[in-house]
């Protein structure tokens, strides 16, 4: 027996497929009201649905080459510190220890889980994926870790500690999602 | 940094004299987040013996403009307060925005800026609906990662539970707390909320149940997360001078206030800062450093033994458990034994969250941590009702935290004469 969450999950699913989270959004709303329009209060107190959208063009201003590198060459780069010699992943123009300038350096593939957690419960974006794990990885050369999605492969958790490898998608387009880490066996 | 004693001798202090509350629920269709506000105020306004021509400022704690459907609520707020003419600012700082709207409220009034200022928390979280699953929670929580960085770590799927777990797992494997002892904290919080009748969820509850709820967020289930919740929450703060002139006859006075931010990207808390003397990602460094300011301006040598009672944030079970240890309640890593010991139950030695905390009476998110103040100022009065604990040195403590892995942390002490 399928609960009504599991219901409006896999007819959402199935929509998301031909047409953005947005439009599947509108589209659902309108026939609930028209299903089932005591969803809504109107008589004691006056309900009525909203949303707030906006779109957006950004710059990843000095931290751009990050996601060139990323995109272009599936290589990672965190940022070394002229001054005191920390790197900084993810990287930094200036360094926040001691401000002093930062160059580019490339880090190892190979990392560190700090810590992590599994998700079994996120938003309507994501809900698809569950369960899923993020975690704080370090490069093997870098002296900070950064958040990153840790593929389970059937485990139940990542624990701190584990050794990761970073996996890049074929289909890269310049954002943190174009890769992710797998457990070293 | 002023001492208390200091303060104490020349006069200059600055007082709760006055607290209003909501009923902290899960939705609240009746009224709109000013009505709330508005609710609170004159709750507290009343509760004071002042009037709202008493009032010089307002600080609005609210944290988050998506929940409100709205940018600058406070102003709104402010209209519908009837407080035009009068200075008013808002305090944004997640889950510890209402510890932060505190502290603004008292630099107010210590500054001489204001003789009397009013903090009102305030937050209408569950408006937020998530038309495909037909429930609040997903977009709840969705409003909220946007506070995780939009370009490193939002786009990976992470929420605030997630943030939060990521810092306990730390601590379970640095120090081997179990979801055991978290989840006496959650049966201890529910349980305490029973006493409260402003709660969202007084609960009897059992560590099996809590370990036996779903899954949210390894090593967080159902029970160990706080709920969101509609409400507001305000506070009257006095200048010593002014609580001499209007004879107030119970004032409690602000003793220590102590706040720091750590690094946000949780990932970089790890080389050998300046905050490297509190730990690493297992151990909320932030919390250390704001109470190491809060006693140091209090006088405080000893913790443990003066404090008659704290409010600590569970926003997750967990973290209460972490909080133990930076408050200087137990040694480090000995979170877990602090409650297996029976030390913050209500008939223990530092009774913590008697309110309920956020897991029993609710997380109004930016009333949260007003209503943590207030619970301790009404338990220094003797004027908790069923829930009151024994006040033995007078002194109280009040902890609010919040942002991307606790990112944020300001404690507040209390005390009377």
């Amino acid at each position: 027996m399928k609960t009504s969450t599991e219901k409006a999950r896999e007819t959402a699913r199935k929509e998301l497929k031909s047409a953005p989270l947005e439009s599947v959004i509108d589209g659902i709303i309108s026939e609930k009201l028209n299903l089932d329009p005591s969803v809504l209060e109107h008589e004691k107190y006056f309900e009525i649905p909203d949303k707030m959208v906006m779109f957006y063009k950004y710059s990843y201003g000095e931290q751009s080459r990050f996601f060139s590198e990323l995109m272009n060459h599936a290589e990672l780069y965190g940022s070394k510190c002229k001054k005191c010699g920390i790197v900084h992943f993810p990287p930094r123009a200036i360094c926040s220890e001691c401000y002093g300038e930062t160059q580019w350096k490339k880090v190892s593939n190979v990392g560190t889980v700090l810590s992590s957690t599994t998700s079994w419960y996120a938003t309507s974006e994501f809900f698809d994926k569950v369960p899923y794990a993020v975690g704080y990885v370090k490069p093997i050369d870098a002296e900070t870790g950064m958040l990153q999605r840790i593929d389970l492969r059937g485990r139940e958790k990542v624990d701190p500690g584990a050794k990761v490898i970073a996996r890049f998608k074929e289909d890269r387009k310049g954002v943190v999602s174009d890769f992710w880490y797998e457990v070293v066996e | 940094m002023k001492s208390y004693k200091q303060l104490k001798s020349e006069r200059k202090r600055v007082a709760v004299v006055g607290t209003g509350q909501t009923k902290f629920e899960a939705r609240t269709p009746q009224k709109t987040y000013y009505e709330l506000a508005l609710e609170a105020a004159m709750k507290a306004m009343n509760d004071a013996g002042v009037t709202p021509e008493n009032i010089e400022s307002v600080v609005y704690g609210i944290y988050n403009d998506l929940f409100e459907r709205q940018i600058m609520p406070d102003t709104y707020v402010h209209d519908y307060l009837g407080m035009y003419g009068k200075a008013g600012i808002r305090i944004t700082t997640g889950g510890a925005t209402g510890g932060y709207a505190f502290r603004s409220g008292y630099s107010e009034v210590a500054s001489g800026l204001s003789d009397v200022t009013m903090v009102i928390g305030v937050e209408k979280a569950q408006d937020c609906y998530d038309w495909a699953q037909g429930k609040t929670t997903p977009e709840v929580i969705k409003s909220i990662a946007y506070s995780a960085d939009m370009t490193w770590e939002f786009p990976l799927g992470t929420s605030a539970a997630s943030s939060y777990a990521i810092l306990a797992s730390a601590h379970m494997d640095k120090y081997g707390t179990t979801e055991e002892e978290a989840a006496m904290v959650s049966v201890k919080n529910h349980g305490n909320a029973m006493n409260n009748p402003f709660a969202q969820s007084p609960m009897k509850i059992t560590v099996d149940d809590v370990l036996q709820s779903r899954m949210i967020s390894y090593p967080f289930k159902m029970l160990d997360c706080s709920l969101y919740t509609e409400g507001a929450y305000a506070l009257i703060l006095m200048s010593e001078e002014k609580t001499r002139e209007m004879e107030v006859n119970n004032p409690v006075w602000v003793m220590g206030i102590g706040s720091s931010n750590d690094k946000s990207f949780t990932g970089s808390r790890t080389v050998n800062d300046r905050m490297g003397r509190y730990g690493d990602i297992a151990d909320l460094r932030n919390h250390y450093e704001s109470a190491a300011q809060a006693y140091r301006m209090s006088g405080i040598q000893d913790p443990r033994k003066v404090i008659d009672l704290a409010e600590l944030h569970d926003a997750f079970s967990f973290t209460e458990i972490q909080a133990y240890e930076a408050m200087g309640f137990c040694e480090r890593g000995k979170g877990g034994k602090f409650i297996r010991d029976g030390v913050p139950m209500m008939d223990g030695d530092l009774p913590v969250s008697p309110s309920g905390g956020l897991l029993g009476a609710g997380h109004a998110v930016g009333a949260t941590g007003v209503m943590q103040i207030g619970e301790v100022v009404n338990q220094l009065r003797n004027n908790a009702g069923k829930r009151q604990v024994e006040i033995r040195n007078g002194i109280g403590l009040a902890h609010s935290i919040g942002g991307p892995g606790s990112s944020y942390c300001s404690v507040s002490v209390l005390g009377v004469d």
